[in-house]
């Protein structure tokens, strides 16, 4: 269905209900009409026919009268001439008598007189000569046989000359011996009576004898013409004495006419005299009235239609009145009003739309005052939103962009400052050419340390500008928590002791553990929590309290640091978390500091996911809370180890550096493997011929033989089952990667050798290299290395480590110098390597990084600047080895 | 009840008599014109003359070459209905259409003429009128007897070329009349009008005579000449007609003349076929005496005739 259908369906045309009263008055007045004018006319009809149909027989029975009238009135002529005494009725007398009846009656043709034997006295006729006492014997005649024996004798009727009807009458005298008189009756006069026998204007009368011949007809040939109706039904019926029907019969004539016929019986003959009208005449009346009744009807019909369109409009206009105002209400009007004039239950109605407008005009006009109001409230209302959210958004961009602002200004600053602080530390480095004084000594290693200590300033700045940025991510690995917690007590343990304070540690079993997670980070907010303690505790106790527990299906360590120091008012609880703010201005001044540890700490804290708390007061000593959720350990390598013995390899460790033999020996035993250590390839070539190993680990850089010679050395062997080899080496660069393939090496592990590397190294099957964990770079220590070797080999073994390396890169120096000298760069680019390699086995990056860009340079530079590079080499091992000895100094 | 543009309907008449013959002609003062009856009769029926229905008159009058010229100037006419006067133009009209109705006015034996087949159903394109039965030659001797008594012969006039069966259709039965009364009866054929006062006088004088004129157009045509010459030579005469009457005749007995032919044409003209109509026979006779030419001849009329006269003029 459409839109328009709809709407048709919805409006239907004003005029359906004015068809509809239209079309139902109309037949109801027609119904009307046509019930009464059908009764009525059905009723005059049959009225009309009875009175019709009696009235024929009337005139049939009159018509019957007359004939039987004409008969008998001769018949009593001929009573009268029979009856005269005989004395009186002389022959001559009785032909005169018969003359005279002859005149009297012209239908008389022929009259006879017989005596009472039945013979002839007179005869009297029209046509023939008349004939006197001929004395004729007649007595056998039926006439006188008849007349003789009841008086009077109808004969039936003949045809004279074919076409003239007659009958015989004869009648017998009175006394013994009566005359008897017949006579021939010629029928034809009756034509005169029957013609004169008006039925209707057009009807006709006929007479039928006891045969059913015709015998008089208006039209009189068709008597002539002998007709024999006995085949007629009405004829046969009524000639069997059956009455005619009250309503007449309906019939052919003899024209072929369609009449209304009735008959009636001539008394004394038998005969039958047939009335017949048209039914075009008999029914004119009828039809008149029928046409009368239905014009009337017409007319009336016609009445009927006006009165119903007046009434019907009469009706329909106020209907439609209303249907257009309830439409213009509906379309929102209101204004409307309907003026109908009915006095009846339609102005009623029309009353109570109009009502109902008002009803709604008024709500209307409420309902938009009100609505008016509310809208005018609420804009109001969305202005002052708008100007708050607009002020709060400006302040909000104003602090976002201030933040941005102070973020990039400490990272620009702390660059900025740390580039010319890195200049002046390393001049401060190199003043120290053994020609000092000792004031002069005192006062470099003053001015480096404040370096340092502004060198780690700026880094940590630097640090906090990286965490309010949101760049710094944490490196997750697995470590041991309490050897972490152990090293940072027992790094801060002797400046506790140095100021006299109480300084405890206790630890939870469950501490001992291996966990996963940011050991530098923590380590750093540990170091900040104990060195805060340290720093405002002036004099009493510091306890340290580590637990681990379970939590969410991890652990959470719990580190509490309780001192007795200054402590905090309760309204700085908070701040002190902030950069830049202290628990008062003169802390700054009495304590130094750049007051970002504990911003610092907390916010590593929270990126650990963990929280850092604090309860204080002041003068009553700090607590700090610090909870820290951590994994546990993914490789656990002691578990390792312990866990899988069977799993020993015989490890042949390849390399010319005595530190670096050290270090691997420790960490292959560490991971419960057998090593044997050979100082250069051609040992290694010839262990690797007299003793099966499983493994070999190859440092590439060695003096005789290096590395990759060794390996095709040792591949040409043919050993079975074949050793794997391993490469040890800085150079993880394609060319070296393929020069090694070629060698049969399909596995590098970068130096310096991290445990965790060696062992996955050692454990995998796997030919592809180990991407080389590369130390942090920058400081001159890889700390957490250190500590890592620390925690592996035991401070006893590094302080071992320590010496050797002093002494090795004390002769290592001495070749690069003779070798700058003389000037021979290969042997200088090896000593580099020697040097760099040594060096990074205890974490020393800078100076490692620094011999391994020399190793590769010094081949193509001049003298000066291998002279250079070599004072520099020297200056960066004495600095590194200072740095490392105070690092692993335990006070 | 005849609608106003019906085309005028034409009757013809085909007459013995000559034109000028009284009963002939068109006059309304002449009140025994059989043309005049017909048009009334017709009138009478709705047929009026010069509206619907025109009437054409031509007489056979003069002989054969009359009559023909007369039937073929009424058959070019082509007229509705044909009435003919007697047998001959009967004859004469029937030998020239078979299609045209033809109603003859009179005819004594229309059977034995051939001009119909039965008088019931006559059949054909023909019908009409007997005139007298054969039995009335006893009946006009019988009467002339009556008005006469002493008469002992009777002539008979007749002109045989106009008389049915050349006489012999009456003649039968007046002589058997005669004989059982004992009066001679004789034929007086005559074919000639100048033979008429010559057969009249052979019956004037002794014996007593009297004369029976039979049905024949010739002595209709001829009436007063015949009349005449009864009168001149005294001779007793009954004629078969009223017009020797008018004429001057002592008696006539016949069929009377009633407005017959209007019955038959009226239906004619309205569609019904002669062939279906029958063939009428006269129902009344009529006896008409003149009493003063009895007196001038010196009869006395008796009580029976007189009873049995119609009219009886003085």
């Amino acid at each position: 269905m459409n839109e328009t259908n709809d709407e048709g369906r919805a409006t239907p045309p004003p005029s359906r209900l004015f068809r509809k009263y239209l079309y139902s008055f109309v037949a109801l007045a027609f119904a009307a009409l046509a019930v009464n004018t059908t009764l009525d006319v059905w009723f005059s009809y049959r009225e009309q026919k009875q009175l019709l149909a009696a009235i024929q027989r009337e005139q049939a029975s009159s018509a019957a009268i007359q004939i039987g009238q004409f008969i008998s009135q001769i018949e009593s002529q001929l009573r009268w001439m029979s009856r005269l005494p005989p004395d009186l009725s002389a022959r001559e007398d009785i032909r005169l008598n018969a003359i005279r009846l002859l005149r009297l009656s012209p239908a008389i043709a022929e009259i006879a007189q017989l005596d009472s034997r039945g013979r002839e006295q007179v005869r009297v006729s029209r046509r023939v000569a008349d004939r006197i006492g001929s004395n004729e014997d007649l007595s056998a005649s039926p006439a006188f046989g008849a007349a003789r024996a009841s008086g009077v004798y109808y004969g039936p009727v003949y045809f004279f000359g074919e076409t003239e009807p007659f009958m015989t009458l004869a009648v017998s005298g009175i006394g013994n011996e009566p005359d008897v008189v017949v006579a021939e009756v010629n029928l034809r006069f009756i034509w005169d009576l029957v013609a004169r026998i008006k039925v209707g204007n057009t009807g006709k009368a006929h007479v039928v004898d006891r045969k059913g011949q015709l015998i008089a007809h208006p039209d009189l040939w068709p008597a002539l013409r002998q007709t024999d109706l006995t085949a007629d039904p009405d004829v046969k019926s009524a000639l069997a004495g059956i009455a005619p029907p009250a309503g007449g019969l309906v019939k052919e004539d003899l024209s072929r006419q369609q009449v209304l016929s009735t008959y009636a019986t001539v008394a004394p003959l038998g005969w039958l005299v047939f009335v017949e009208l048209p039914l075009s005449e008999a029914y004119a009346p009828i039809y008149a009235s029928i046409g009368r009744s239905a014009f009337l009807l017409v007319v009336l019909l016609g009445f009927a239609v006006l009165a119903a369109l007046l009434l019907s409009r009469r009706m329909i206009v106020p209907i439609r009145m209303l249907t257009q105002g309830a439409r213009r209400i509906g379309s929102g009007d209101l204004e409307q009003r309907l003026a109908i004039k009915t006095n009846d239950e339609l102005e009623a109605l029309g009353d109570q739309f109009n009502r109902m407008a008002a009803h709604l005009r008024e709500s209307y006009a409420t309902l938009e005052r009100k609505v008016t109001e509310r809208t005018a409230e609420l804009e109001k209302a969305r202005d002052q939103a708008l100007a708050e959210h607009s002020a709060a958004e400006r302040a909000r961009r104003a602090a976002v962009h201030a933040n941005e602002t102070k973020s990039r200004f400490l990272a620009v600053v702390s660059h900025e400052l740390r580039t010319p602080l890195n200049g002046v530390v390393g001049v401060l480095q190199l003043l120290d050419d053994g020609s000092l004084s000792e004031t002069q000594r005192r006062s470099l290693a003053t001015a480096a340390t404040s370096g340092e200590t502004l060198i780690a300033l700026v880094d940590a700045i630097l640090e906090y500008a990286r965490l309010e940025a949101s760049t710094e991510a944490l490196e997750q690995r697995d470590f041991r928590l309490y050897q972490l917690v152990e090293a940072a007590a027992e790094l801060m343990r002797p400046q506790a002791q140095a100021k006299g304070l109480a300084f405890n540690l206790s630890c939870d079993a469950g501490v001992d553990a291996y966990v996963h997670g940011d050991p530098v980070r923590l380590n750093r907010v540990l170091l900040n929590l104990i060195g805060n303690a340290v720093k405002f505790t002036p004099k009493g106790t510091i306890d340290l309290t580590a637990s681990v527990v379970p939590h969410d299906g991890a652990l959470l360590l719990r580190f509490t640091v309780a001192d007795t120091g200054i402590g905090i008012a309760p309204d700085m609880h908070e701040r002190i978390f902030e950069d830049f703010v202290q628990a008062d201005d003169s802390i700054a001044r009495r304590f130094g500091g750049t007051g970002l540890g504990l911003a610092i700490a907390r916010r590593l804290t929270r990126l650990m996911g963990g929280e850092l708390t604090v309860e204080s007061a002041p003068g009553s000593g700090s607590t700090f809370h610090l909870a820290v959720p951590l994994e546990p350990a993914q490789h656990g390598a002691a578990a390792r180890v312990a866990r899988d013995p069977s799993r020993s390899f015989r490890v042949l460790l390849v390399d010319d550096d005595p530190v670096n033999c050290e270090i691997g020996e420790a960490m292959l035993r560490r991971l419960g493997h057998r090593p044997t250590v050979a100082r250069n390839g051609s040992s290694a070539v010839a262990l690797a011929a007299s003793e099966p190993f499983d493994i070999i680990l190859m440092d590439l850089h060695m003096p005789d033989m290096d590395g990759v010679a060794a390996a095709t050395e040792i591949r040409k062997l043919n050993l079975q089952p074949a050793p794997r080899i391993i490469a040890l080496t800085a150079d993880v660069s394609k060319g070296a990667r393929e020069r090694l393939a070629g060698a049969g090496i399909n596995k590098i592990l970068g130096k310096p050798l991290l445990l965790n590397t060696l062992r996955d190294a050692i454990d995998s099957d796997r030919d592809e290299a180990s991407v080389t964990a590369r130390p942090a770079a920058g400081a001159l220590i890889d700390q957490n290395y250190l500590r890592d070797q620390t925690e592996l080999l035991g401070a006893a073994q590094i302080a071992k480590l320590h010496g050797l390396l002093e002494r090795t890169g004390e002769t290592l120096i001495g070749e690069i110098t003779k070798a700058t000298e003389a000037g021979d760069r290969g042997r200088l680019a090896r000593s580099m390597h020697q040097l760099g390699s040594a060096a990074s086995a205890l974490g020393l990056v800078r100076l490692s990084e620094r011999c391994s860009e020399l190793e590769l340079s010094v081949t193509s530079v001049p003298a000066a600047e291998c002279q250079a590079a070599a004072s520099e080499v020297a200056t960066l091992l004495e600095a590194s080895l200072r740095a490392l000895g105070r690092l692993l100094q335990p006070s | 009840m005849l609608g106003a543009s019906e085309r005028v309907r034409i009757v013809a008449s085909l007459v013995g008599l000559p034109l000028s013959d009284t009963l002939t002609r068109r006059a309304p003062e002449i009140a025994n014109s059989r043309t005049s009856a017909l048009i009334q009769g017709m009138y009478e029926r709705g047929w009026v003359e010069g509206v619907n229905i025109r009437y054409e008159i031509r007489s056979s009058f003069g002989g054969p070459e009359n009559r023909a010229t007369a039937v073929k100037e009424l058959l070019e006419l082509n007229p509705d209905v044909i009435l003919t006067s007697s047998t001959v133009e009967t004859a004469a009209m029937m030998a020239a259409t078979k299609t045209i109705p033809i109603i003859f006015a009179t005819a004594n034996d229309p059977v034995g003429n051939g001009f119909v087949e039965s008088l019931t159903r006559p059949g054909g394109n023909v019908t009409g009128f007997t005139s007298s039965t054969p039995e009335m030659g006893g009946k006009w001797l019988e009467l002339l007897r009556e008005a006469a008594p002493q008469i002992e012969r009777v002539g008979v006039l007749f002109n045989p070329k106009s008389t049915p069966r050349a006489g012999r259709f009456y003649l039968d039965s007046i002589q058997s009349e005669a004989a059982a009364t004992g009066v001679t009866a004789t034929p007086v054929p005559i074919t000639e009008p100048s033979a008429i006062d010559e057969a009249i006088r052979a019956y004037a004088g002794a014996p007593a005579a009297g004369m029976i004129a039979l049905v024949d157009p010739f002595l209709v045509i001829n009436r007063l000449a015949i009349v005449d010459a009864a009168a001149k030579y005294r001779v007793p005469m009954i004629y078969p007609f009223h017009y020797f009457i008018d004429a001057g005749g002592l008696m006539s007995y016949g069929a009377s003349l009633e407005i017959r032919s209007a019955d038959y044409i009226d239906l004619i003209l309205r569609g019904t076929k002669a062939g279906d109509l029958p063939v009428q026979s006269p129902r009344k006779y009529e006896l008409l005496i003149n009493r003063k030419v009895a007196e001038t001849l010196g009869l006395k009329l008796p009580a029976s005739l007189l009873a049995r006269a119609d009219e009886i003029r003085e």
